[in-house]
């Protein structure tokens, strides 16, 4: 015990050294920034603001009170070649976002004015979306469509280094946004349905170059191969895509891992296939990480029903008793709270309509809900202690699923055994808030179109989001009722962030052209939004606002 | 002297007379790229019989097969291996053969030849990584059809004759110097070759040697054996002969070559689909098809990650019929998805043709493989696509 506590001291000492020696570029987070990134009112360096993935701020001067006057402050347009789904990163006067096709900005954080801009011309496999950049020791680090993991020159946008991070470059790419812990970048793979396995990877932070992978899905003669029937395991799936969450007390990392491949067809793959669609907590305390426990949300899942959500690590009040907890959210319409040492089973509450889950898709056609694109998202929900309420929108939708029976991997192509499910009935979201205390809506609001924006939430009662029409919402947390809106008549899939600077406090979001999932043409038909109507947005914006 | 030193110029002038023969020595290439591509057969073949065991002997039989293929100029080559083959490897007879000015009959038959053999390769690179036995062995079996298509058949000429097909059926076997006459009458005295309009008519020879010279890869369907010699017609004699008195009209006459099947569809299908991926693909893929929210759906950038993937018609078939709007799959009609699947084509400069777009399986897709077109004249150059009409 003794000896733990010198170590800490002797680290300390070295990390203020190093710091004053640094001089000007001091400027930079240090590991004890991000560690305290929650008590940071002026800034925003990691994906979810801070290491539970929580986006929720302690402070806000924007109160119910007053939130009915928040204006924009500026707006700038940025590349528009795909849905804007970036959570800006705001240190000091400087904000970075990324545009679909991997475009890096820094812009100004007071005027939005564009500092720099990075073009980048990937090689898209399947989807354009990038979810943000990391930071630190004057870099800026972005994973890029084309399996790269590149880092910036922060003051000047320039390429310092770029590595070739995916493993098969025909059929993974990047879309995560890389997250800094202890000199190390975290960073997981999309190769959840082009036949890849799962992977989660970290890079050293000033080389690029590879420190370990964790791979989702368990090999001969490791715990849980048995899960997969034959060979099925070799193409199983489990990307880890969206976000992580961190418990540096711990050192103990949450992610989830994603659906199984191929995705509509399970009779190839017999068995539960772990560790996909499960939410695994790592000690990434060593040199390679160890798995501690794991939670299988949907064993067996034929419907790519993956954990989208990034979990969310709180202490919540459940019945009275406060405890440490994790949530998650899955495509299938799922909110799911577990016990954040042991991955036990809190309660589960479905906030989308759910309808023949436990029917494979068939060769003729079933319907099943959610739809693929249906449930909790890429961008999750918050917690805000005040209410004791987790605010997680979702997607409600019905598809028609078929699977022919059969699967061919074909190198940078679907694997999927099947088709991707064919939209039946109304396409609508909801707005929830949960109670944790019982496990039960506090409020919910049904939308008259999908809800995929997460949630940020302020200590003064307020929730933010953003609906793919394009509205941009403050609700009340405890009543849900509506205190503040803005149209940005685009497509909002990006979640939520707030800074300080200069004594005001900002709110910032993306919004864009509709991301390959929502690009439904009866979404553009005249559909309602608070303030008109929908149409296909052609523009990709940074948006902040502030009080007058 | 000045006299024939003006005549030999006028004759090089002249344009080459109907049975011309190979240029040196584009005869002898062809044996030596067969040769190769049997070693490397039989290379293939040994592993595929034998009862090896341990990793390393197949490894030395795929790199052995591969510099058979490629030749000890190409990177593929590993010296280490050993080299059952001649050194020059079949890509590079072919590339020699193929390294020059114009193209003759048998041009079509070498160059899918050598499409094959590249196929051939990539296999065996793809073999080169594999750590299941089964995996390996698919790969192998994919080789040996590419290198059976490269051998070719004699009694086959165009494209799916292969290299036997080239040799017996056209000027490319005439060995370097032997003596060339019209295929349109007998000759005078043999060995003699019979050649009308580059076509292979027959191979005389002298009687008393025959039966030693017949070369391999002749495909004959009649002979006719005189008091000194022996003619030997082949397979497309009467095909070719039936040009004789009709040269002109023959000159006329373009075969077309294929040096792989052509996606079907025609151009009235493109016409159509274009309106289909305005209304349905458009928001994600673009208004110049490089993509947007989706990928490249055609020209360079398309076309080369398609060679890279080894994409089939049949792939890009399900993907677009399957998948596709992706944000409301399966939602069009099947006239709808075949006429904007051949859009898509022609915005990659494939030719149009008679045949259409399937509606429904079809299992010809599958043998249409997808990557850059040689010849494709894009009216977009940077993006290599093609407007539709």
């Amino acid at each position: 015990m003794l000896r733990k506590v010198i170590g800490f001291a002797v680290i300390a000492v070295v990390s203020v050294v190093a710091v004053s020696r640094l001089g000007a570029q001091s400027s930079w987070p240090t590991t004890d920034s991000y560690l305290n990134a929650d008590t940071d009112t002026a800034d925003w360096i990691l994906p979810a603001r801070s290491y539970t993935g929580n986006r929720y701020l302690a402070h806000s001067d924007i109160t119910t009170a007053n939130v009915s006057t928040l204006k924009k402050a500026w707006a700038t347009n940025v590349d528009a070649r795909g849905p804007l789904e970036t959570s800006p990163i705001v240190w000091h006067d400087t904000m970075y976002v990324t545009s679909s096709h991997n475009d890096v900005y820094a812009l100004d954080a007071k005027t939005g004015a564009v500092k720099w801009h990075h073009a980048y011309k990937p090689h898209v496999i399947a989807f354009s979306a990038n979810r943000g950049v990391a930071i630190g020791d004057g870099k800026v680090y972005e994973a890029t469509l084309d399996g790269n993991l590149i880092a910036l020159d922060a003051a000047t946008g320039k390429t310092l280094w770029s590595v070739v991070a995916a493993h098969d470059t025909t059929n993974t790419f990047y879309t995560m946004q890389p997250v800094p812990y202890k000199d190390m970048l975290l960073l997981g793979a999309s190769n959840g349905d082009w036949g890849g396995i799962g992977y989660l990877s970290a890079f050293s932070a000033a080389t690029g170059k590879r420190i370990w992978d964790w791979e989702t899905i368990p090999g001969p003669g490791q715990p849980g191969h048995g899960s997969w029937s034959g060979d099925s395991w070799k193409r199983g799936g489990g990307a880890i895509w969206s976000g992580v969450a961190i418990d540096p007390a711990t050192n103990t990392l949450y992610a989830d891992a994603g659906n199984p491949q191929p995705d509509f067809l399970g009779t190839i793959r017999k068995g539960t296939n772990l560790y996909t669609n499960s939410m695994v907590a790592l000690d990434i305390s060593g040199a390679t990480p160890k798995l501690k426990w794991y939670h299988q949300f949907i064993p067996h899942d034929t419907h790519d029903w993956d954990p989208a959500m990034p979990p969310v690590l709180f202490s919540g009040t459940v019945g009275g008793t406060a405890r440490k907890l994790v949530a998650a959210g899955d495509k299938g319409g799922n909110f799911w709270v577990l016990d954040a040492g042991t991955g036990a089973l809190v309660y589960h509450l479905p906030v989308s309509t759910q309808k023949g889950q436990n029917t494979e898709p068939s060769r003729t056609g079933n319907i099943a809900c959610p739809n693929t694109n249906g449930g909790v998202e890429f961008n999750g929900g918050s917690y805000m202690p005040e209410t004791n309420a987790f605010y997680v929108p979702s997607v409600d939708q019905c598809g028609q699923w078929t699977s022919p029976g059969t699967a061919t991997y074909v190198s940078g192509q679907f694997y999927l055994g099947g088709a991707f499910p064919k939209l039946v009935g109304p396409s609508t979201g909801y707005m929830s808030a949960v109670d944790i205390g019982t496990g039960k809506f506090l409020w919910r609001k049904h939308l008259a179109f999908p809800q995929i924006g997460g949630a940020l939430s302020l200590s003064s009662g307020i929730v933010f989001t953003g609906g793919v029409n394009g509205d941009f919402t403050a609700y009340d947390a405890k009543t849900g009722s509506v205190l503040w809106h803005y149209p940005t008549n685009q497509t909002i899939q990006a979640p939520p962030g707030s800074y300080s600077l200069g004594g005001k406090q900002y709110v910032v979001v993306a919004s864009g052209p509709a991301g390959i999932n929502f690009a439904d043409p009866r979404f553009a038909a005249g559909a309602p939004t608070l303030e008109g109507t929908y149409s296909h947005p052609t523009k990709a914006t940074i948006t902040a606002f502030t009080l007058p | 002297m000045r006299t024939i030193v003006l005549w030999l110029a006028c004759v090089l002038a002249l344009a080459s007379p109907p049975w011309a023969q190979a240029a040196p020595d584009d005869h002898a290439g062809a044996i030596g790229a067969l040769a190769d591509v049997r070693a490397a057969v039989a290379e293939i073949v040994r592993i595929e019989d034998g009862y090896a065991v341990g990793h390393g002997a197949y490894v030395r039989a795929a790199h052995r097969a591969m510099n058979a293929l490629v030749g000890r100029r190409d990177d593929g080559y590993a010296a280490s291996y050993g080299d059952p083959g001649d050194g020059v490897g079949t890509l590079g007879h072919l590339d020699i053969m193929l390294d020059k000015v114009g193209s003759s009959l048998w041009t079509p038959a070498i160059e899918g030849a050598k499409a094959n053999v590249l196929a051939a390769a990539d296999n065996l690179q793809s073999a080169l990584g594999q750590k299941e036995m089964e995996e390996y062995e698919a790969d192998l079996t994919r080789a040996l059809a590419n290198l059976a298509l490269v051998v070719g058949r004699p009694a086959q000429d165009g494209v799916l004759g292969g290299i036997s097909g080239a040799l017996g059926n056209t000027t490319l076997g005439v060995p370097w110097g032997a003596t060339s006459v019209s295929g349109c009458a007998l000759p005078s005295r043999a060995p003699a070759y019979g050649i009308v309009a580059q076509r292979l008519v027959y191979v005389a020879l002298p009687r008393r040697s025959a039966s030693a010279a017949i070369p391999d890869e002749l495909s004959i369907s009649r002979v006719v054996v005189r008091a000194d010699d022996v003619v030997l017609y082949t397979h497309g004699a009467v095909a070719a002969t039936t040009a004789c008195g009709h040269a002109s009209r023959m000159q006329r006459t373009r075969e077309v070559a294929l040096a792989a099947p052509e996606p079907p569809f025609t151009a009235a299908q493109a016409h159509a689909g274009s309106a289909v991926y305005r209304k349905s693909c458009l928001q994600c893929h673009g208004a110049d098809l490089q993509g947007t929210a989706g990928p490249a759906v055609a020209g360079t950038e398309f076309l080369t990650t398609a060679k890279r993937n080894k994409w089939s018609l049949e792939d890009l078939r399900v993907t677009v019929f399957q998948n596709m709007p992706f944000s409301n799959p399966g939602s069009l009609t099947p006239k709808q998805y075949a006429d904007v699947s051949a859009f898509l084509l022609a915005s990659s400069c494939y030719p149009a043709g008679t045949r259409p777009f399937p509606q429904t399986d079809s299992s010809t897709l599958a043998a249409v493989k997808l990557g850059p077109i040689s010849g494709a004249k894009p009216t977009n150059a940077k993006l290599g696509t093609c407007a539709v009409k």
